[in-house]
């Protein structure tokens, strides 16, 4: 099985914040001031992938035992 | 340490609040995340004339251009003017952000309110279930403010709302992602920002050039979360540049990325002692995504209901979201847009045209949604269904 979890590529994240606002399990936070996601909480829904303006956000696959 | 307020965030929202509450008597203590206020710029930096009669800016540094007007164009390019007064709170100045921000916080400082810079609210400290400070990340130290009420302020992806026990996640439909180039050697139209519609060029929002100097323009384009993928409002913006020659020729000095609410503004904005103001509390218009004003109007209201929190012991949930009674106009006109809006969305390309087609002419001097749709009605009689709904907006 594997699972998706959302990563942000920090040298593109241009902090305006969108992901934050829009992640159903307040798993992103403001890390020295850029999006930062916390693995334990995403569920991997992509919807901060899907608003990232400048492509900043990827889904990266984690195989899970 | 204690304050009587901790307000997180120093944009408009959070100045102003900061500012009215100080005035009123309250101890303030203001932070912000970053290492300059008003830096970078998260916005397309149009402003209505009307924000000089609330009294909180010095001077006229912060304008960049004043405007007479907007230009609205249709999918097929069809021209809709409307002067300044007519075309909504987001087209009479355009101002340089950064300095406007520092304005404001300025403001707050004179007032006596407390500013601590690279300072980020990392949590509530809650005792006995009652929230009596904030925990604050600075320079690498831990530090616990004690305070009456916290002030979250704290823009669009606010935590202090979901720390607190609100529910401010927004749904991707009512979101916009936003990018923006400021380009320079441009050819603009001279004292009118120009308003680009169209579901096909900008899917759920629109474009928009506001001209900063004779050759100077922000150019930038919202998307609807929903509709968007990864990257695509940037992608959709270099299209829409390289196809008008007139900007396309320019060089760019800026890039910047935004996120704003176009959701019904919020209501149920307090618990005890916490309360949120600003693009936290959804005041932004649903139909512009300008939200400079409502931030600076509610802010006002919220930063005197606290002082008056303050002097009277009243930190309850009821008494501190009642600011949002004092600007009952602004939220009825928030929460009315917010369905114009939705009505927006379910118009096609063609829709958008036909109305630009019966509006080209008409003269926008007295403009109510009524007069509007009595218009557009009796020259397209096909609209009525679909206008319909406006009808009983306008009612509201």
């Amino acid at each position: 099985m594997v699972k998706r979890k959302a990563f942000v590529e920090k040298k593109e994240c241009l902090a305006c914040g969108g992901c934050i606002s829009v992640c159903p399990e307040d798993a992103l936070e403001w890390v020295a001031n850029k999006a930062y996601v916390d693995e334990e909480k995403c569920i991997g829904c992509q919807i901060c992938y899907k608003t990232c303006p400048v492509g900043a956000i990827a889904m990266v696959e984690e195989a899970i035992a | 340490m204690k304050f009587d307020v901790v307000v997180i965030g120093s944009g408009p929202a959070g100045s102003v609040t900061a500012r009215f509450a100080a005035e009123g008597g309250a101890k303030v203590l203001m932070i912000e995340r970053r290492s300059e206020i008003g830096t970078p710029v998260l916005c397309g930096e149009g402003i209505s004339k009307k924000v000089e009669e609330f009294g909180v800016l010095e001077g006229t540094r912060w304008i960049a251009s004043s405007m007479d007007g907007a230009n609205i164009y249709s999918p097929d390019g069809t021209c809709v003017t409307m002067d300044a007064e007519h075309a909504g709170n987001e087209t009479g100045h355009v101002i340089y952000r950064d300095i406007f921000d520092q304005e404001l916080a300025k403001s707050a400082a004179n007032a006596g309110a407390e500013i601590w810079m690279d300072a980020r609210a990392t949590g509530l400290i809650k005792k006995d279930g009652k929230i009596v400070g904030v925990q604050i990340e600075q320079y690498g130290e831990e530090i616990e403010v004690e305070c009456d009420v916290v002030v979250g302020a704290d823009g669009v992806e606010s935590k202090v709302g979901r720390w607190a026990g609100i529910n401010t996640t927004l749904d991707p439909c009512d979101l916009e992602t936003c990018a923006q180039y400021t380009l320079t050697g441009v050819d603009v139209h001279e004292g009118y920002c120009d308003f680009y519609l169209g579901h096909e060029i900008a899917p759920g929002g629109y474009i928009w050039v506001f001209p900063k100097g004779k050759d100077v323009a922000n150019v930038g384009m919202g998307i609807l979360a929903s509709l968007s993928s990864p990257g695509q409002v940037k992608e959709l913006l270099d299209e829409f540049i390289s196809c008008h020659p007139e900007i396309a020729k320019g060089q760019p000095v800026r890039f910047l990325t935004g996120a704003v609410p176009v959701a019904k503004p919020l209501e149920e904005l307090a618990v005890d002692n916490v309360v949120l103001i600003g693009d936290s509390a959804r005041q932004v218009d649903p139909i512009t995504g300008g939200g400079l004003m409502a931030s600076i109007e509610a802010g006002k209201a919220c930063g005197e209901v606290i002082a008056e929190a303050v002097e009277t012991g009243d930190f309850s949930e009821e008494f501190l979201k009642s600011y949002i009674d004092r600007v009952g106009t602004l939220y009825k006109k928030l929460k009315r847009n917010y369905v114009v809006k939705e009505i927006m969305l379910d118009m096609d390309d063609k829709t958008f045209n036909m109305l630009a087609h019966s509006l080209k002419d008409y003269k926008f001097e007295e403009l109510s949604t009524l007069s509007l749709v009595s218009a557009l009605v009796k020259k397209h009689p096909s609209l009525l269904v679909r206008l319909k709904p406006l009808l009983k907006v306008a009612k509201m």
